[in-house]
């Protein structure tokens, strides 16, 4: 969970490794905290995250490439195509910090929106205009090259 | 769900840590802060430049009490004159 959220955030496995080993120092340093296993995992997961955050906005270096301007793929994959998981990957890769996490956390970690919104520490509101606006942009861009349509 | 959400779901599946992630948070544990060795290393330098910079102190003053224990010979030498020349 801490190195998938921080690798599919970051795209950078050497970063991501880095990244989840703070969260588990860090929470060494903080077991006297801890309540119960599902206080662990809610913990984790928003450290994780914070840390996550915080290595891409030290790092500086992921390109700055819009939704809209990601090259489309020569051949048109289909749902269900492995090509169109690493092509959704890229897409997510391009989305501004907060929307990507919220992207990441509803998906990889099949968290509602409140959940996200307590984890992320943001309006539930905010968390649900990532989501659906991620979505469009992600529906547009695939449909105009006719993925999806079945 | 629909088809784009569980294509979401497949693309963004947990992926694992390479093989042998937990020895090196032990590693780590173990190591102890690297910040502790960075204060340890700023530590020295400043220390050091601290102790050069009262040395080079020290020199300064020794130099310019001998500048005035040859001023103050000349000028005796001087006075001692000057009363020759009086008398």
């Amino acid at each position: 969970m801490v190195f998938s959220v921080a690798w599919h955030f970051l795209h950078d496995r050497g970063l991501a490794e880095e990244t989840a080993q703070d969260v588990f120092l860090s929470l060494h340093r903080n077991l006297a905290d801890i309540e119960t296993p599902a206080h662990a995992a809610f913990w984790l997961r928003k450290v994780a995250v914070q840390r996550s955050i915080d290595a891409a906005r030290k790092r500086q270096r992921r390109p700055q490439v819009p939704l809209e301007d990601v090259a489309e793929p020569s051949v048109r994959p289909a749902p269900g195509d492995p090509m169109l998981g690493g092509m959704l990957r890229r897409l997510i890769a391009t989305l501004p910090e907060m929307p990507r996490m919220a992207m990441i956390l509803r998906y990889q970690e099949d968290l509602d929106p409140a959940e996200i919104a307590a984890t992320m520490g943001i309006p539930l509101g905010t968390v649900k205009s990532h989501i659906q606006r991620s979505l469009g942009l992600l529906r547009e861009k695939l449909e105009r090259r006719g993925v999806g349509e079945r | 769900m629909d088809w784009l959400e569980q294509e979401l779901a497949d693309a963004l599946a947990r992926k694992e840590p390479a093989a042998g992630f937990d020895g090196r948070v032990r590693a780590r544990l173990h190591r102890g802060p690297r910040w502790l060795a960075a204060a340890a290393a700023v530590l020295v330098v400043v220390g050091g430049g601290e102790a050069w910079r009262q040395y080079r102190g020290e020199l300064a003053k020794e130099q310019v009490m001998t500048a005035m224990r040859i001023a103050g010979s000349k000028l005796n030498r001087v006075q001692v004159q000057l009363k020759g020349t009086e008398q």
